[in-house]
């Protein structure tokens, strides 16, 4: 086909058509590559192959999706993807009750974590809102462990990270303006007095630890959680000395 | 008619010390002391009585009130010519071993129970310690379950029983059948066994007896017979919706509400459950407990139980049983019963000379909902401080040995509720939670912990460097379920503090 496309662009009147860049690239591209085919015979091309059209790598990603190409093409093996069947969970991709990483390879050949972090967050999604019984014959094998501490880092932590690193980074610039305008000590100065170290420390922790106004109201919670059933307990003694403590006094 | 009743039911004794001590003298007031000379011979219970009258209000004035005569003992008081008498409200596992206790230090005492053949609606498992400390027999125990099966929410299994050695086990027994036995033994012990239905109790002045009200069944008859007794103290062990707690005012707690079907199914996968409990976590079977299948002699018991949405709970109990479906598939319900469940001690468990133990205490613990082996064990601590409160008997005793049996109590087992209480809120709060905690117990080393605690009833603290390894694979693991929920899950949260039911479940 490229060496059509090559005796094509030689034609005057194709060349009215095509436009300049485009004819020049494909013959520098292909006039070592195609020399030794040129003396073929030609097949005129179709209109689905000329006009600026893309082929194999080249065109990857522009297809409309896996499933609906494979209904185009007629290939019959139709993947099933995160489906209960039969009151089963069944996925190509998870054989022996675990997913089968081999599936989940790049084009390197490389293991792909995202892709598996997503499917197992798709089942246990689809799980959750329709749940199937506990059958001995399909036991669940995936351990979450699996996946290497960095793509967790990679995935999650970072984008966090790098959020509350910026937010970190701005509060500290306009603090130290302020504190600056205030006072004339500079950043070097500011950092080495008592003050100016206490205010850095509550100013990172509080950014770390209050990402959003409703972390207060959970903190708040988190308190009361902890002593409420201690609450509980001792409500008995109010007012009463334990027999324990009334000796060692 | 009340008056009447104390005085036929007392004999009239010597006069203790107590009378002398600036008391005026006996005052025979009109209506009062008619019944004085059939005294001696129709009484069923023998007593001290001063027959003397305490004026509660002073005054020549009170006499034309129809005052009662009234019997008050201070704590510590010698008691001459009888034993100190106690009543025990509720035969089940505490006030079956506080009666035994009591009867075996030399007490009077009186087990009341409104139906000696109660099937207590109940998981039935009993610790291992339980056994040995409190000398059941094999008998009563039907099975011994050596393997626990917990599944997450997206059906991940985790066997956790490796860890047990050949002769450790959770014990399996009918309520009716262990309820029974330690009854009986009480009763061989000097226990009275009385088949009633406690209806309520006054008390005669601060320092006075009480008078039970109560329904007799004695004579086989639906209705019963109303009937009284006098007593010295009262221990109250009728259960979660204890009347005596009512009595004296005890506070209410927070309970889940257990729903349980008994199912019996085909003898083939009745070998699976032949000594395999399962226990099942996840939103759907119910938002802040578990729902359980339980081995019981011929049949399983599949359940779950709830805090915060007790209305919702015929949903979770069909979600567990759709959970187990395939399991126990064939099956037949062949019963359906229901028992609400104490969260948490109620506010004041003792009150005068009136003591609370087991459930009607609230002495359930957290996260599994065991609450057997602590009945028992309350009972008999309580028991213990009456007797050596008493000197075997001896002496009237009060709320100053009840308090030491609760010190000893806290003091005993609080570690043990504690932790309890913290894997609760820590792992039973979402789905994520659920899902880690089922990953953590595939650990060695988390089962071991586990199964030492709960069979030994001690917090065993363990090699230190193995529980820093065991905090960071906890953290790491609630991290990585946390992060694998989805952005748009519709599970729920659940906060454990003190806010209200309905305010406690949030969608994440």
């Amino acid at each position: 086909m490229q060496s059509a496309l090559l005796n094509r662009a030689r034609g005057a009147a194709f060349k009215a058509t095509r436009p300049n860049g485009c004819s020049r690239s494909v013959v520098v591209v292909r006039a070592t590559a195609e020399a030794p085919v040129v003396e073929r015979k030609e097949r005129k091309l179709g209109p689905l192959e000329r006009g600026g059209t893309l082929s194999g790598d080249q065109a990857a990603g522009k297809d409309a999706g896996d499933k609906a190409r494979a209904m185009a093409t007629g290939v019959t093996a139709a993947a099933t993807i995160l489906q209960i069947v039969d009151g089963r969970f069944v996925d190509d991709r998870w054989i022996g009750g675990r997913w089968d990483l081999n599936q989940f390879k790049n084009a390197a050949g490389e293991v792909d974590w995202d892709k598996v972090i997503d499917a197992e967050v798709a089942r246990r999604k689809l799980l959750e809102d329709y749940p199937i019984p506990s059958i001995n014959e399909d036991p669940v094998n995936f351990d979450t462990s699996e996946i290497p501490w960095w793509a967790w880092v990679k995935r999650f932590h970072l984008p966090e990270a790098e959020k509350l690193n910026g937010r970190a980074a701005m509060m500290g610039y306009v603090l130290a303006l302020f504190v600056d305008s205030l006072t004339g000590a500079g950043l070097l100065e500011q950092q080495e007095s008592f003050l100016g170290k206490l205010a850095l420390h509550i100013c990172v922790f509080a950014i770390l630890l209050v990402r959003s106004s409703a972390d207060l109201d959970k903190y708040k919670g988190l308190i009361d959680e902890a002593t409420f059933y201690d609450k509980q307990w001792n409500a008995t003694w109010d007012g009463v000395k334990r027999p324990s403590e009334a000796e060692s006094q | 008619m009340a008056a009447s009743f104390a005085n036929t039911q007392v004999s009239g004794k010597v006069a203790t010390r107590q009378v002398a001590q600036g008391r005026v003298a006996p005052f025979r007031a009109t209506g009062v002391r008619k019944a004085a000379g059939a005294q001696t011979s129709s009484s069923l219970f023998a007593g001290v009585s001063v027959p003397q009258r305490v004026f509660a209000m002073g005054g020549a004035r009170s006499v034309s009130r129809a005052v009662q005569t009234v019997f008050a003992m201070r704590d510590g008081a010698v008691l001459e010519g009888r034993k100190l008498r106690v009543a025990v409200i509720g035969g089940g596992p505490s006030g079956a071993c506080a009666a035994e206790t009591l009867a075996k230090g030399g007490v009077e005492t009186y087990l009341i129970e409104r139906k000696l053949d109660n099937c207590k609606p109940c998981g039935g498992a009993i610790p291992l310690c339980m056994v040995e400390e409190f000398d059941l027999p094999m008998e009563i125990i039907d099975r011994k379950v050596t393997k626990m099966k917990m599944i997450s929410p997206s059906n991940r299994e985790v066997d956790v029983g490796k860890t047990l050695s050949e002769t450790e086990w959770i014990g399996m027994c009918r309520r009716e059948v262990f309820d029974d036995y330690l009854r009986n033994r009480a009763q061989k012990l000097g226990a009275n066994i009385v088949n009633g239905l406690f209806m309520r109790s006054e008390q005669q002045g601060s320092d006075g007896p009480f008078t039970i009200h109560y329904t007799s069944y004695a004579d086989g008859s639906k209705m019963g017979v109303p009937a009284t007794m006098e007593v010295d103290i009262i221990i109250g062990a009728d259960g979660a919706n204890s009347r005596v707690a009512k009595e004296i005012d005890a506070g209410e707690y927070d309970y889940a509400i257990a729903f349980q079907e008994r199912i019996r199914i085909p003898d083939d996968k009745m070998k699976y459950y032949e000594n395999l409990a399962e226990m099942y976590v996840g939103d759907d079977v119910s938002p802040d407990f578990y729902g359980w299948v339980f081995p019981k002699y011929d049949h399983v018991a599949v359940g779950t139980g709830t805090v915060v949405n007790k209305t919702a709970i015929k949903q979770y109990q069909q979600a567990t049983r759709d959970r187990a479906k395939v399991k126990t598939e064939g099956g037949k319900i062949i019963r359906v019963e229901a028992h609400p469940i104490p969260e948490h001690p109620r506010p004041r468990r003792c009150k005068g000379r009136v003591a609370l133990v087991g459930d009607a205490a609230g002495y359930v613990t957290k996260c599994s909902g065991e609450g057997i082996y602590f009945a028992a064990k309350s009972g008999r601590m309580c028991a213990e401080a009456i007797v050596e409160g008493s000197a075997n008997g001896t002496k009237m005793a009060g709320e100053d040995a009840i308090r030491v049996y609760l010190d000893k109590w806290d003091r005993k087992y609080w570690a043990t509720y504690k932790v309890l209480d913290i894997l609760q809120k820590v792992f039973y709060r979402s789905n994520p939670a659920r899902e880690a905690f089922v990953e953590l117990c595939e650990d060695s080393y988390v089962q071991k912990m586990t199964f030492d605690s709960y069979l030994y009833k001690t917090v065993v603290p363990g090699n230190p460097l193995d529980d820093v390894k065991l905090l960071v694979r906890t953290v790491s693991s609630l991290i990585r379920s946390n992060a694998l929920r989805s952005a748009n899950s519709n599970s729920v949260d659940v906060s454990f503090g003190s806010k209200a039911n309905s305010e406690r479940v949030a969608t994440a």
